[in-house]
Protein backbone atom coordinates (compact mmCIF):
# COMPACT_ATOMS: atom_id res chain seq x y z
CA UNK A 1 0.00 0.00 0.00
CA UNK A 2 2.64 2.24 0.96
CA UNK A 3 4.73 1.65 -2.17
CA UNK A 4 1.57 2.32 -4.05
CA UNK A 5 0.87 5.67 -2.36
CA UNK A 6 4.77 6.34 -3.01
CA UNK A 7 4.41 5.69 -6.62
CA UNK A 8 1.30 7.46 -7.36
CA UNK A 9 2.89 10.59 -5.57
CA UNK A 10 5.71 10.01 -7.76
CA UNK A 11 3.50 9.88 -10.78
CA UNK A 12 1.39 13.43 -10.08
CA UNK A 13 4.62 14.96 -9.06
CA UNK A 14 6.47 13.96 -12.22
CA UNK A 15 2.86 15.12 -14.62
CA UNK A 16 2.96 18.31 -12.57
CA UNK A 17 6.46 18.98 -13.92
CA UNK A 18 5.81 17.55 -17.22
CA UNK A 19 2.93 20.02 -17.29
CA UNK A 20 5.24 22.79 -16.52
CA UNK A 21 7.70 22.19 -19.06
CA UNK A 22 5.12 21.89 -21.83
CA UNK A 23 4.09 24.89 -24.07
CA UNK A 24 1.16 26.35 -21.88
CA UNK A 25 -0.89 28.74 -24.05
CA UNK A 26 -4.18 30.48 -22.77
CA UNK A 27 -6.83 31.14 -25.72
CA UNK A 28 -8.88 34.07 -25.11
CA UNK A 29 -12.56 34.64 -26.33
CA UNK A 30 -14.92 37.44 -26.24
CA UNK A 31 -18.36 37.21 -25.47
CA UNK A 32 -20.41 36.45 -28.49
CA UNK A 33 -21.09 33.36 -30.86
CA UNK A 34 -18.17 34.05 -33.44
CA UNK A 35 -15.45 34.47 -30.88
CA UNK A 36 -16.66 31.49 -28.86
CA UNK A 37 -15.90 29.25 -32.08
CA UNK A 38 -12.84 31.02 -32.48
CA UNK A 39 -11.52 30.17 -29.08
CA UNK A 40 -12.84 26.75 -29.47
CA UNK A 41 -10.93 26.35 -32.78
CA UNK A 42 -8.19 27.39 -31.58
CA UNK A 43 -8.17 25.86 -28.84
CA UNK A 44 -9.10 22.55 -29.80
CA UNK A 45 -6.29 22.86 -33.05
CA UNK A 46 -3.35 23.97 -30.84
CA UNK A 47 -4.28 21.00 -28.36
CA UNK A 48 -4.20 18.59 -31.61
CA UNK A 49 -0.78 19.82 -32.11
CA UNK A 50 0.77 19.07 -28.91
CA UNK A 51 0.24 22.62 -26.79
CA UNK A 52 -1.13 22.72 -23.33
CA UNK A 53 -4.18 24.74 -23.73
CA UNK A 54 -6.48 26.48 -21.29
CA UNK A 55 -9.20 28.55 -22.68
CA UNK A 56 -11.22 31.37 -21.28
CA UNK A 57 -13.87 33.05 -23.06
CA UNK A 58 -16.56 35.21 -22.35
CA UNK A 59 -15.59 38.44 -22.02
CA UNK A 60 -15.92 42.07 -23.51
CA UNK A 61 -13.09 43.62 -25.62
CA UNK A 62 -11.53 46.13 -23.37
CA UNK A 63 -11.30 43.36 -20.28
CA UNK A 64 -9.68 40.57 -22.68
CA UNK A 65 -7.30 43.31 -24.36
CA UNK A 66 -6.21 44.30 -20.72
CA UNK A 67 -5.59 40.89 -20.10
CA UNK A 68 -3.76 40.21 -22.86
CA UNK A 69 -1.17 43.12 -22.16
CA UNK A 70 -1.02 41.32 -18.53
CA UNK A 71 -0.17 38.40 -19.71
CA UNK A 72 -3.08 36.32 -18.30
CA UNK A 73 -4.29 35.97 -21.92
CA UNK A 74 -1.87 34.30 -25.25
CA UNK A 75 -3.71 34.24 -28.12
CA UNK A 76 -6.64 35.84 -29.12
CA UNK A 77 -8.89 36.94 -32.25
CA UNK A 78 -8.80 40.77 -32.60
CA UNK A 79 -10.02 42.89 -35.34
CA UNK A 80 -8.17 45.42 -36.84
CA UNK A 81 -10.65 48.27 -36.50
CA UNK A 82 -11.42 47.81 -33.10
CA UNK A 83 -7.86 47.99 -32.30
CA UNK A 84 -7.09 51.07 -34.28
CA UNK A 85 -9.66 53.14 -32.72
CA UNK A 86 -10.08 52.27 -28.95
CA UNK A 87 -7.01 50.86 -28.05
CA UNK A 88 -4.67 53.53 -29.84
CA UNK A 89 -7.32 55.85 -30.39
CA UNK A 90 -6.35 56.72 -33.75
CA UNK A 91 -9.25 58.15 -35.57
CA UNK A 92 -7.33 58.99 -39.31
CA UNK A 93 -9.42 56.66 -42.16
CA UNK A 94 -7.62 54.19 -43.20
CA UNK A 95 -7.90 51.55 -45.93
CA UNK A 96 -7.88 47.62 -44.31
CA UNK A 97 -4.38 47.28 -45.80
CA UNK A 98 -3.44 50.74 -43.57
CA UNK A 99 -5.52 49.58 -41.05
CA UNK A 100 -3.46 46.49 -40.40
CA UNK A 101 -0.03 48.11 -40.77
CA UNK A 102 -0.63 50.54 -38.57
CA UNK A 103 -2.11 48.20 -35.57
CA UNK A 104 0.92 45.79 -36.29
CA UNK A 105 3.24 48.72 -36.05
CA UNK A 106 1.82 50.15 -32.49
CA UNK A 107 0.66 47.28 -30.81
CA UNK A 108 4.40 45.55 -31.60
CA UNK A 109 5.75 48.32 -29.09
CA UNK A 110 2.99 46.72 -26.52
CA UNK A 111 4.80 43.49 -26.64
CA UNK A 112 1.84 42.20 -28.85
CA UNK A 113 2.62 40.39 -32.30
CA UNK A 114 -0.55 40.64 -35.18
CA UNK A 115 -0.01 37.26 -37.22
CA UNK A 116 -1.67 37.33 -40.76
CA UNK A 117 -5.28 38.58 -41.18
CA UNK A 118 -7.82 36.28 -42.55
CA UNK A 119 -9.99 37.75 -44.96
CA UNK A 120 -13.33 37.66 -42.93
CA UNK A 121 -14.29 41.16 -42.37
CA UNK A 122 -16.78 41.02 -39.32
CA UNK A 123 -18.16 44.91 -39.12
CA UNK A 124 -20.74 46.32 -37.19
CA UNK A 125 -23.55 46.91 -38.87
CA UNK A 126 -27.30 48.34 -38.20
CA UNK A 127 -30.19 45.96 -40.00
CA UNK A 128 -33.71 46.13 -40.30
CA UNK A 129 -36.27 43.45 -41.21
CA UNK A 130 -36.59 43.43 -44.52
CA UNK A 131 -39.99 44.12 -45.26
CA UNK A 132 -39.93 46.74 -42.74
CA UNK A 133 -37.08 48.34 -44.34
CA UNK A 134 -38.44 48.13 -48.04
CA UNK A 135 -41.84 49.86 -47.00
CA UNK A 136 -40.02 53.01 -44.96
CA UNK A 137 -37.91 53.10 -47.51
CA UNK A 138 -34.56 52.41 -46.12
CA UNK A 139 -31.45 51.01 -47.50
CA UNK A 140 -28.51 52.98 -46.16
CA UNK A 141 -27.46 54.97 -42.85
CA UNK A 142 -28.09 58.11 -44.51
CA UNK A 143 -31.84 56.92 -45.12
CA UNK A 144 -31.68 55.96 -41.41
CA UNK A 145 -30.97 59.18 -40.46
CA UNK A 146 -32.99 61.24 -42.23
CA UNK A 147 -36.22 58.62 -40.85
CA UNK A 148 -35.03 59.64 -37.18
CA UNK A 149 -34.73 63.17 -37.90
CA UNK A 150 -38.51 63.24 -39.31
CA UNK A 151 -39.61 61.12 -36.47
CA UNK A 152 -40.50 58.13 -37.30
CA UNK A 153 -40.01 56.84 -33.87
CA UNK A 154 -37.86 53.76 -34.62
CA UNK A 155 -36.74 52.07 -31.67
CA UNK A 156 -33.04 50.37 -31.74
CA UNK A 157 -31.28 47.50 -30.08
CA UNK A 158 -27.75 47.79 -29.31
CA UNK A 159 -25.46 45.61 -26.89
CA UNK A 160 -23.59 47.62 -24.08
CA UNK A 161 -19.74 47.73 -25.78
CA UNK A 162 -20.97 49.18 -28.77
CA UNK A 163 -22.96 51.61 -27.08
CA UNK A 164 -19.91 53.12 -25.35
CA UNK A 165 -17.41 52.58 -27.73
CA UNK A 166 -15.42 55.05 -29.33
CA UNK A 167 -16.25 53.41 -32.56
CA UNK A 168 -19.87 52.99 -31.55
CA UNK A 169 -23.39 54.66 -30.51
CA UNK A 170 -22.48 58.48 -29.97
CA UNK A 171 -19.94 59.08 -32.80
CA UNK A 172 -22.00 57.28 -35.64
CA UNK A 173 -24.98 59.51 -34.64
CA UNK A 174 -22.64 62.47 -34.92
CA UNK A 175 -21.27 61.00 -38.18
CA UNK A 176 -24.64 60.77 -39.50
CA UNK A 177 -26.19 64.02 -37.60
CA UNK A 178 -28.72 62.02 -36.25
CA UNK A 179 -29.79 61.82 -32.43
CA UNK A 180 -31.98 58.56 -31.19
CA UNK A 181 -33.65 59.68 -28.01
CA UNK A 182 -32.30 57.74 -24.42
CA UNK A 183 -35.87 55.84 -24.25
CA UNK A 184 -35.73 54.57 -27.84
CA UNK A 185 -32.58 52.88 -27.18
CA UNK A 186 -32.79 49.47 -25.79
CA UNK A 187 -29.67 47.64 -24.63
CA UNK A 188 -29.11 44.00 -24.37
CA UNK A 189 -26.72 40.99 -24.68
CA UNK A 190 -25.54 41.01 -28.28
CA UNK A 191 -27.39 37.40 -29.07
CA UNK A 192 -30.17 39.00 -27.91
CA UNK A 193 -30.62 41.91 -30.50
CA UNK A 194 -31.61 39.11 -33.42
CA UNK A 195 -34.18 37.84 -31.62
CA UNK A 196 -36.30 41.67 -30.47
CA UNK A 197 -35.40 42.65 -34.06
CA UNK A 198 -36.92 39.65 -35.65
CA UNK A 199 -39.96 39.58 -33.06
CA UNK A 200 -40.02 43.05 -34.11
CA UNK A 201 -39.92 44.16 -30.52
CA UNK A 202 -37.32 46.74 -32.22
CA UNK A 203 -37.38 48.51 -35.76
CA UNK A 204 -33.21 48.54 -36.22
CA UNK A 205 -30.85 46.36 -34.40
CA UNK A 206 -26.85 46.32 -34.02
CA UNK A 207 -25.51 43.54 -35.62
CA UNK A 208 -21.99 41.33 -36.40
CA UNK A 209 -21.60 41.47 -40.33
CA UNK A 210 -20.64 37.65 -40.37
CA UNK A 211 -23.62 37.18 -38.04
CA UNK A 212 -25.51 33.49 -39.47
CA UNK A 213 -28.66 35.05 -38.48
CA UNK A 214 -28.98 37.77 -40.94
CA UNK A 215 -29.98 35.93 -44.32
CA UNK A 216 -31.75 33.46 -41.63
CA UNK A 217 -33.62 36.08 -40.16
CA UNK A 218 -34.53 37.76 -43.66
CA UNK A 219 -32.32 41.29 -42.55
CA UNK A 220 -31.12 43.97 -44.42
CA UNK A 221 -28.16 45.49 -43.45
CA UNK A 222 -27.92 48.85 -43.67
CA UNK A 223 -25.12 50.48 -45.98
CA UNK A 224 -23.01 52.24 -44.32
CA UNK A 225 -22.59 55.26 -47.04
CA UNK A 226 -20.23 57.80 -45.66
CA UNK A 227 -17.89 55.12 -44.81
CA UNK A 228 -17.79 55.43 -40.78
CA UNK A 229 -17.10 52.19 -39.69
CA UNK A 230 -13.49 51.07 -40.28
CA UNK A 231 -12.11 47.52 -41.13
CA UNK A 232 -12.84 44.77 -38.47
CA UNK A 233 -10.55 42.17 -40.48
CA UNK A 234 -10.37 39.33 -38.14
CA UNK A 235 -6.55 38.19 -37.01
CA UNK A 236 -4.97 36.20 -34.59
CA UNK A 237 -2.82 38.21 -32.19
CA UNK A 238 -0.23 37.04 -29.99
CA UNK A 239 1.84 38.14 -27.41
CA UNK A 240 5.46 38.46 -28.18
CA UNK A 241 6.72 36.56 -25.09
CA UNK A 242 4.54 33.68 -26.11
CA UNK A 243 5.85 33.63 -29.79
CA UNK A 244 9.33 33.73 -29.03
CA UNK A 245 8.82 30.62 -27.06
CA UNK A 246 6.88 29.01 -29.45
CA UNK A 247 8.15 30.27 -33.00
CA UNK A 248 6.54 27.29 -34.83
CA UNK A 249 3.30 29.04 -33.63
CA UNK A 250 2.73 31.52 -36.02
CA UNK A 251 3.05 29.08 -39.32
CA UNK A 252 0.65 27.04 -37.36
CA UNK A 253 -1.87 30.41 -36.91
CA UNK A 254 -1.68 31.30 -40.49
CA UNK A 255 -3.00 28.17 -41.60
CA UNK A 256 -6.13 28.55 -39.64
CA UNK A 257 -6.28 32.17 -40.01
CA UNK A 258 -6.41 31.55 -44.07
CA UNK A 259 -9.35 29.41 -44.09
CA UNK A 260 -11.67 32.24 -42.76
CA UNK A 261 -13.26 34.46 -45.00
CA UNK A 262 -16.81 36.24 -44.35
CA UNK A 263 -19.26 33.48 -46.28
CA UNK A 264 -16.98 30.71 -43.93
CA UNK A 265 -17.67 32.41 -40.63
CA UNK A 266 -21.31 33.35 -41.40
CA UNK A 267 -21.83 29.83 -42.00
CA UNK A 268 -20.28 28.64 -38.87
CA UNK A 269 -22.18 31.14 -37.06
CA UNK A 270 -25.38 30.20 -38.21
CA UNK A 271 -24.27 26.53 -37.28
CA UNK A 272 -24.38 27.57 -33.83
CA UNK A 273 -27.13 30.13 -33.95
CA UNK A 274 -29.42 28.79 -36.45
CA UNK A 275 -29.03 25.21 -36.51
CA UNK A 276 -28.47 24.96 -32.56
CA UNK A 277 -25.17 22.91 -32.61
CA UNK A 278 -22.93 23.25 -29.95
CA UNK A 279 -19.99 25.85 -30.36
CA UNK A 280 -17.56 22.68 -29.67
CA UNK A 281 -18.96 20.43 -32.36
CA UNK A 282 -19.00 22.93 -34.89
CA UNK A 283 -15.38 24.10 -33.90
CA UNK A 284 -14.21 20.64 -33.81
CA UNK A 285 -16.37 19.74 -37.66
CA UNK A 286 -14.50 22.75 -39.33
CA UNK A 287 -11.09 21.35 -38.24
CA UNK A 288 -11.57 17.84 -39.34
CA UNK A 289 -13.33 19.32 -42.92
CA UNK A 290 -9.76 20.69 -43.36
CA UNK A 291 -7.72 18.12 -42.18
CA UNK A 292 -6.48 20.21 -38.97
CA UNK A 293 -7.21 17.45 -36.43
CA UNK B 1 -35.36 47.27 14.98
CA UNK B 2 -31.85 46.54 15.72
CA UNK B 3 -29.12 49.30 16.29
CA UNK B 4 -25.00 49.33 15.84
CA UNK B 5 -23.74 49.62 19.11
CA UNK B 6 -20.17 51.30 19.27
CA UNK B 7 -17.95 52.15 22.32
CA UNK B 8 -16.84 55.58 21.82
CA UNK B 9 -13.18 55.04 20.44
CA UNK B 10 -14.65 52.91 17.46
CA UNK B 11 -17.45 55.73 16.46
CA UNK B 12 -14.47 57.84 15.97
CA UNK B 13 -12.40 55.46 13.80
CA UNK B 14 -15.64 55.14 11.35
CA UNK B 15 -16.35 58.56 11.21
CA UNK B 16 -12.27 59.43 10.63
CA UNK B 17 -12.49 56.45 8.15
CA UNK B 18 -15.29 57.94 6.41
CA UNK B 19 -13.87 61.60 6.59
CA UNK B 20 -10.96 59.97 4.86
CA UNK B 21 -12.70 57.92 1.96
CA UNK B 22 -14.48 61.20 0.91
CA UNK B 23 -10.78 63.30 0.81
CA UNK B 24 -9.54 60.42 -1.14
CA UNK B 25 -12.83 60.51 -3.37
CA UNK B 26 -13.05 64.47 -3.99
CA UNK B 27 -8.86 64.31 -4.44
CA UNK B 28 -8.98 61.37 -7.28
CA UNK B 29 -11.93 63.08 -9.48
CA UNK B 30 -13.68 60.20 -8.89
CA UNK B 31 -16.57 62.13 -8.04
CA UNK B 32 -16.36 64.11 -11.65
CA UNK B 33 -16.46 60.83 -13.26
CA UNK B 34 -19.62 60.23 -11.33
CA UNK B 35 -21.46 63.05 -11.78
CA UNK B 36 -20.47 61.99 -15.78
CA UNK B 37 -22.91 59.57 -15.30
CA UNK B 38 -25.44 61.05 -12.83
CA UNK B 39 -28.10 61.80 -15.96
CA UNK B 40 -27.74 57.87 -16.57
CA UNK B 41 -27.84 56.77 -13.32
CA UNK B 42 -31.06 58.77 -12.49
CA UNK B 43 -32.75 57.69 -15.80
CA UNK B 44 -31.83 54.24 -15.03
CA UNK B 45 -32.40 54.02 -11.33
CA UNK B 46 -36.16 55.02 -12.02
CA UNK B 47 -36.54 51.97 -14.69
CA UNK B 48 -34.70 49.56 -11.87
CA UNK B 49 -37.38 51.06 -9.41
CA UNK B 50 -40.26 50.31 -11.54
CA UNK B 51 -39.17 46.77 -12.56
CA UNK B 52 -39.00 46.24 -8.46
CA UNK B 53 -42.43 48.22 -7.59
CA UNK B 54 -44.24 46.07 -10.52
CA UNK B 55 -42.69 42.85 -9.80
CA UNK B 56 -42.47 43.41 -5.60
CA UNK B 57 -46.28 44.29 -5.57
CA UNK B 58 -47.46 41.54 -7.62
CA UNK B 59 -45.63 39.17 -5.44
CA UNK B 60 -46.97 40.67 -2.26
CA UNK B 61 -50.53 40.66 -3.58
CA UNK B 62 -50.08 36.55 -4.70
CA UNK B 63 -47.77 35.83 -2.17
CA UNK B 64 -49.97 36.81 0.99
CA UNK B 65 -53.29 35.33 0.01
CA UNK B 66 -51.75 32.24 -1.01
CA UNK B 67 -48.98 31.39 2.18
CA UNK B 68 -52.59 32.23 3.80
CA UNK B 69 -54.42 29.26 1.80
CA UNK B 70 -51.53 27.39 2.55
CA UNK B 71 -52.37 27.81 6.66
CA UNK B 72 -55.48 26.97 6.92
CA UNK B 73 -56.23 23.56 8.04
CA UNK B 74 -57.87 21.71 5.50
CA UNK B 75 -54.26 22.23 3.22
CA UNK B 76 -52.30 20.46 5.97
CA UNK B 77 -51.55 17.40 4.10
CA UNK B 78 -50.91 19.77 0.58
CA UNK B 79 -49.33 22.26 2.28
CA UNK B 80 -45.95 20.84 3.39
CA UNK B 81 -45.15 19.52 -0.40
CA UNK B 82 -46.18 23.04 -1.96
CA UNK B 83 -43.42 24.48 0.60
CA UNK B 84 -40.78 21.90 -0.42
CA UNK B 85 -41.97 22.85 -3.74
CA UNK B 86 -40.98 26.83 -3.33
CA UNK B 87 -38.15 25.94 -1.37
CA UNK B 88 -36.54 24.17 -4.78
CA UNK B 89 -38.44 27.30 -6.65
CA UNK B 90 -36.10 29.51 -4.07
CA UNK B 91 -32.76 27.18 -4.89
CA UNK B 92 -33.19 27.62 -8.59
CA UNK B 93 -30.85 31.09 -9.65
CA UNK B 94 -32.59 34.24 -10.75
CA UNK B 95 -30.61 34.07 -13.86
CA UNK B 96 -32.37 31.32 -14.93
CA UNK B 97 -35.67 31.52 -13.89
CA UNK B 98 -35.22 35.16 -15.62
CA UNK B 99 -33.55 32.90 -19.20
CA UNK B 100 -36.79 30.65 -19.00
CA UNK B 101 -39.31 33.20 -18.81
CA UNK B 102 -37.37 35.27 -21.48
CA UNK B 103 -37.88 31.95 -23.42
CA UNK B 104 -41.49 32.16 -23.49
CA UNK B 105 -42.33 35.73 -22.73
CA UNK B 106 -39.73 37.21 -25.60
CA UNK B 107 -37.12 39.96 -24.13
CA UNK B 108 -37.48 43.46 -22.72
CA UNK B 109 -39.78 44.36 -19.32
CA UNK B 110 -42.55 41.39 -19.17
CA UNK B 111 -40.21 38.24 -19.13
CA UNK B 112 -38.12 40.72 -16.40
CA UNK B 113 -40.91 41.51 -14.28
CA UNK B 114 -42.23 37.68 -14.81
CA UNK B 115 -38.50 36.44 -13.55
CA UNK B 116 -38.56 39.26 -10.58
CA UNK B 117 -42.18 38.02 -9.52
CA UNK B 118 -41.10 34.33 -9.36
CA UNK B 119 -38.46 35.02 -7.62
CA UNK B 120 -39.83 37.25 -4.89
CA UNK B 121 -42.82 35.39 -4.60
CA UNK B 122 -41.05 32.39 -2.76
CA UNK B 123 -39.85 34.32 0.10
CA UNK B 124 -42.92 36.07 1.21
CA UNK B 125 -45.06 33.18 0.59
CA UNK B 126 -43.10 31.03 2.92
CA UNK B 127 -43.04 33.76 5.91
CA UNK B 128 -46.63 34.32 5.34
CA UNK B 129 -47.01 30.45 5.61
CA UNK B 130 -44.26 30.03 8.78
CA UNK B 131 -45.52 33.39 10.59
CA UNK B 132 -49.34 32.45 10.83
CA UNK B 133 -48.04 28.37 11.81
CA UNK B 134 -46.36 30.00 14.15
CA UNK B 135 -48.97 31.60 16.09
CA UNK B 136 -49.64 30.01 19.80
CA UNK B 137 -51.81 27.44 19.85
CA UNK B 138 -52.93 29.13 23.70
CA UNK B 139 -54.50 31.97 21.76
CA UNK B 140 -56.11 29.98 19.01
CA UNK B 141 -57.78 27.57 21.37
CA UNK B 142 -58.66 31.11 24.01
CA UNK B 143 -60.15 32.85 20.33
CA UNK B 144 -61.81 29.64 19.41
CA UNK B 145 -63.73 29.30 23.15
CA UNK B 146 -64.92 33.14 23.28
CA UNK B 147 -66.80 31.70 20.11
CA UNK B 148 -64.75 33.42 17.05
CA UNK B 149 -65.66 32.25 13.30
CA UNK B 150 -62.62 31.06 11.51
CA UNK B 151 -62.46 33.93 9.73
CA UNK B 152 -62.84 36.56 12.81
CA UNK B 153 -60.02 34.11 14.05
CA UNK B 154 -57.80 34.68 11.12
CA UNK B 155 -58.08 39.01 10.89
CA UNK B 156 -58.37 39.48 14.49
CA UNK B 157 -55.58 37.07 16.11
CA UNK B 158 -54.08 35.07 13.20
CA UNK B 159 -53.08 37.64 11.15
CA UNK B 160 -51.71 40.31 14.05
CA UNK B 161 -49.86 37.92 15.02
CA UNK B 162 -48.17 36.67 12.55
CA UNK B 163 -48.01 40.19 10.67
CA UNK B 164 -44.31 40.94 12.26
CA UNK B 165 -42.39 37.46 10.76
CA UNK B 166 -44.95 38.39 7.07
CA UNK B 167 -43.02 41.65 6.97
CA UNK B 168 -40.02 40.44 7.80
CA UNK B 169 -40.21 38.16 4.78
CA UNK B 170 -41.16 41.07 2.90
CA UNK B 171 -38.35 42.93 3.27
CA UNK B 172 -36.12 40.30 2.64
CA UNK B 173 -37.34 39.57 -0.65
CA UNK B 174 -37.62 43.02 -1.92
CA UNK B 175 -34.40 43.64 -0.67
CA UNK B 176 -33.16 40.84 -2.63
CA UNK B 177 -35.57 42.10 -5.55
CA UNK B 178 -33.72 45.15 -6.09
CA UNK B 179 -30.40 43.62 -6.05
CA UNK B 180 -31.28 40.98 -8.67
CA UNK B 181 -32.75 43.66 -10.81
CA UNK B 182 -29.31 44.07 -12.54
CA UNK B 183 -29.72 41.03 -14.29
CA UNK B 184 -32.68 41.88 -15.86
CA UNK B 185 -30.49 43.69 -18.32
CA UNK B 186 -29.34 41.25 -19.63
CA UNK B 187 -32.43 40.14 -21.15
CA UNK B 188 -33.55 44.02 -22.90
CA UNK B 189 -35.30 45.49 -19.77
CA UNK B 190 -32.85 48.10 -18.28
CA UNK B 191 -32.51 49.14 -15.06
CA UNK B 192 -28.79 50.07 -13.68
CA UNK B 193 -27.53 46.49 -14.81
CA UNK B 194 -26.75 48.32 -17.92
CA UNK B 195 -24.42 50.54 -15.86
CA UNK B 196 -22.85 47.30 -14.33
CA UNK B 197 -22.42 45.43 -17.53
CA UNK B 198 -21.34 48.49 -19.55
CA UNK B 199 -18.70 48.70 -16.92
CA UNK B 200 -17.64 45.27 -17.00
CA UNK B 201 -17.48 44.80 -20.74
CA UNK B 202 -15.61 48.04 -20.83
CA UNK B 203 -13.50 47.46 -17.97
CA UNK B 204 -14.60 50.91 -16.93
CA UNK B 205 -14.81 50.46 -13.04
CA UNK B 206 -16.21 54.37 -12.14
CA UNK B 207 -18.88 53.64 -14.97
CA UNK B 208 -19.51 49.88 -13.09
CA UNK B 209 -19.47 51.24 -9.30
CA UNK B 210 -21.67 54.45 -11.00
CA UNK B 211 -24.47 50.87 -11.26
CA UNK B 212 -23.02 49.07 -8.31
CA UNK B 213 -23.87 51.68 -5.74
CA UNK B 214 -26.69 52.80 -6.60
CA UNK B 215 -28.41 49.24 -6.84
CA UNK B 216 -26.77 48.71 -3.33
CA UNK B 217 -27.92 52.31 -1.96
CA UNK B 218 -31.50 51.21 -3.36
CA UNK B 219 -31.50 47.92 -1.95
CA UNK B 220 -30.84 49.45 1.32
CA UNK B 221 -33.31 52.05 1.23
CA UNK B 222 -36.23 49.50 0.28
CA UNK B 223 -35.29 47.50 3.31
CA UNK B 224 -35.34 50.75 5.40
CA UNK B 225 -38.76 51.71 3.78
CA UNK B 226 -40.26 48.75 5.01
CA UNK B 227 -38.85 48.20 8.19
CA UNK B 228 -40.70 51.43 8.85
CA UNK B 229 -43.76 50.50 7.07
CA UNK B 230 -43.64 47.27 9.11
CA UNK B 231 -43.07 49.62 12.71
CA UNK B 232 -45.89 51.37 11.89
CA UNK B 233 -48.35 49.11 10.82
CA UNK B 234 -47.81 46.17 13.26
CA UNK B 235 -49.97 46.81 16.13
CA UNK B 236 -47.81 47.22 19.56
CA UNK B 237 -49.19 44.25 21.20
CA UNK B 238 -47.58 41.79 19.27
CA UNK B 239 -44.82 44.69 17.65
CA UNK B 240 -41.30 43.33 19.53
CA UNK B 241 -39.73 46.42 18.43
CA UNK B 242 -42.32 48.49 19.89
CA UNK B 243 -42.89 46.71 23.08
Amino acid sequence: MKTLMTLLSGAALASTMATAQANEIVVGGKNFTEQQILASMTSQYLDGLGYDVEQRSGMGSAVLRQAQENGQIDLYWEYTGTSLINYNDVTERLSPEETYARVKELDAEKGLVWLAPSDANNTYALAMREDDAQERGIATLSDLAQAVNDDEGLTFALNAEFYAREDGWRPLQQAYDFRVGRGDVKRMDSGLVYQALRDGQVDVGLVFATDGRIPAFDFQVLEDDQNYFPAYALTPVVRAETLEANPELEAQMDKLSGLLDDATMSGLNAQVDVDKETIERVAEGFLKEHDLL
Amino acid sequence: MPTLNLSGAMRLLVLVVVFMAGVWSQSSGVIDDFIFYLPDIQYLAVQHLWLTAISGSLAILVAIPLGILLSRPTMEKVAESAMQVLNVGTTIPTLAVLALSMSFLGIGTVPAVFGLFVATLLPITRNTYTGLKGVSPALMEAAAGIGMSPTQRLLRVELPNALYVIFAGIRTALAINVGTVPLAFLIGAGGLGELIFTGIDLYDPVMMLSGAIPTALLAVAVDMLIAVTAFLMVPRGVNPSRA
